[in-house]
């Protein structure tokens, strides 16, 4: 079944007398429980796509269906983690965990439950007393994905949120999140600028070309999971995105 | 840690010990008369005899209550006016621009004009009060409200937070570092107008309490007043914003 029915036909940023298209033409299908990975060169709009998706841009033309319905603002089941994560510093690990749910009205025994369990997923129970700035950077991740995942939306958006951590903590939590969408079953739609994380995780991966961007190829990458990326399969599938994707960078650096 | 407190103490308790001397010192030189220069055990005596006929309490129940209800309304108000300035660029660039010129305007200077308006009543006292302390307050707000980094709204907004929810459980607490600073100051603004409008007429507040020293003669009452004074202002700046601000910065992990 079809989530999501992407029809951009153009998003353009002006800014003053400059005006810069950075999408174009973008036409797409997600499936449910889909996990399609979107590489592209940076500045090139995915994060821009991931604002439309969520519901916090709708400044475009064109049209995004969500199962059948037209996008017009944020909805919580599309959740989107950003790639600053955006914890919020006045509260512990929990209390961020439960803020969605906060929101959403939802009585505090329950929050709690609910929180727990997905700092277990995360393996943070342990430090669910903690404020933001006692953690680690991988730490800081999972209170993200676990801040997300409370409230348990059926599209997880997430915006490079692997890029600033070192290879360990980023294999290991590659290894969590196919775990956790293996469990859950979310779609999910993870936009980063590295093809081997791209393929280590998507069921597809995306290449987006230089702005305005549109989808420039497509792959589809078959391989038992849960994958790592050093796995011998992963690195035949990269090649050929990366020479689309090389090309496009090329385009950009001229 | 604890030793470096325990340090810190003893040195200024060292320096007032000093000063205390000093003050002693000069005062058996007997370059000015008792009148003029009293001894600090004359100053410690009328602090006592104020306290006893409750002529002291009295003063700074009232002061406290004028300066609690001043900067009451300096809160509502300000931050009232302080979102509408975050809210609304025309307010801000009119309003906004009228309030930092107000900031400057010394607020014992609205006193010939409060008299006229309210006459010598409480409400001339708390309006100088709620003038010292309201641009201040409305100032922290704005600020703290425009430097929200804007990506903690985004997410608040993707995870369904709006309007009284949005304001409650994001903006008010990503904001508490200025606004902290800003009620801060605002209180000590409100304190000193607080005083200086007391000193004007018959008013019973801590300020009369100076006046009537000076009617008096009594130059013992005056400085015991003005230990009071100074010791009401600190307690609340360290106690009541001390612990807001502790609180605060261990949590955003500050220092």
């Amino acid at each position: 079944m079809q989530v999501l029915d992407i029809n951009i036909k153009s998003k353009i940023y002006n800014s003053g007398k400059n005006s810069l298209k950075v999408l174009e033409n973008i036409c797409l299908e997600i499936r449910e429980g889909e996990f399609v990975c979107i590489a592209g060169p940076s500045g090139c709009g995915k994060t821009t796509f991931l604002n439309i998706i969520a519901g916090l841009d709708f400044d475009y033309s064109g049209e995004v269906l969500y199962k059948g319905v037209p996008i017009t603002g944020c909805s919580q089941e599309r959740i989107m983690i950003f790639q600053e994560l955006g914890l919020f510093p006045w509260l512990n690990v929990q209390s961020n965990v439960e803020f969605g749910l906060r929101t959403k009205g939802v009585p505090r025994g329950e929050r709690e439950r609910i929180a727990l369990k997905y700092l277990e997923m995360v393996n943070l129970v342990k430090f669910k007393d903690y404020f933001i700035h006692n953690l680690s950077g991988g730490m800081k991740q999972r209170v993200a994905l676990a801040r997300a995942l409370a409230m348990e939306p059926q599209v997880l958006l997430m915006d490079e949120p692997f890029a600033a951590l070192d290879a360990q903590t980023r294999d290991m939590l590659h290894l969590e999140l196919q775990k956790i969408w293996i469990a859950a079953k979310k779609t999910i739609i993870f936009v980063t600028h590295n093809v081997r994380e791209a393929v280590c995780l998507g069921d597809r991966v995306l290449v987006f070309s230089s702005v305005p961007a549109h989808v420039k190829a497509s792959f589809k990458i078959e391989l038992m999971r849960p994958r790592q990326i050093e796995n011998e399969g992963l690195i035949e599938k990269v090649r050929p995105i990366l020479t689309e994707l090389s090309f496009e960078i090329g385009k950009v650096n001229v | 840690m604890f030793k470096k407190i325990l340090l810190r103490a003893a040195k200024q308790a060292i320096f007032y010990l000093v000063l205390l001397f000093l003050w002693y010192f000069l005062f058996a030189l007997k370059i000015w008369p008792a009148y003029i220069f009293p001894a600090p055990l004359m100053v410690w005596k009328a602090l006592i005899q104020g306290f006893r006929t409750h002529i002291f309490i009295n003063a700074i129940l009232i002061s406290l209550f004028r300066v609690s209800i001043g900067f009451g309304i300096s809160i509502l108000f300000g931050a009232v006016l302080g979102i509408l300035m975050k809210r609304s660029k025309i307010i801000d660039e009119t309003f906004g621009r009228f309030v930092m010129g107000m900031q400057t305007l010394p607020s014992i200077s609205w006193f010939p004009l409060a008299i006229l308006w309210f006459g010598l009543s409480e409400m001339t006292i708390i309006f100088i009060a709620v003038m010292g302390s309201l641009f201040s307050i409305t100032m922290s707000v704005y600020s703290g409200l425009k430097h929200i980094p804007s990506i903690y709204i985004q997410i608040a907004r993707n995870m369904g937070s709006r309007r009284l929810k949005m304001l409650w459980l994001v903006l008010i607490p990503a904001a508490a570092p200025s606004l902290i600073v800003g009620l801060k100051q605002g209180w000590s603004f409100a304190w000193r107008s607080l005083i200086a409008g007391e000193l004007l007429f018959v008013s019973l507040g801590l300020g009369y309490l100076l006046m009537m020293g000076r009617e008096l003669n009594d130059i013992s009452q005056i400085i015991a007043v003005l230990f009071i004074i100074i010791l009401i202002s600190i307690a609340v700046d360290r106690i009541v914003f001390g612990i807001m601000e502790s609180r605060m910065k261990k949590r955003w992990g500050f220092e």
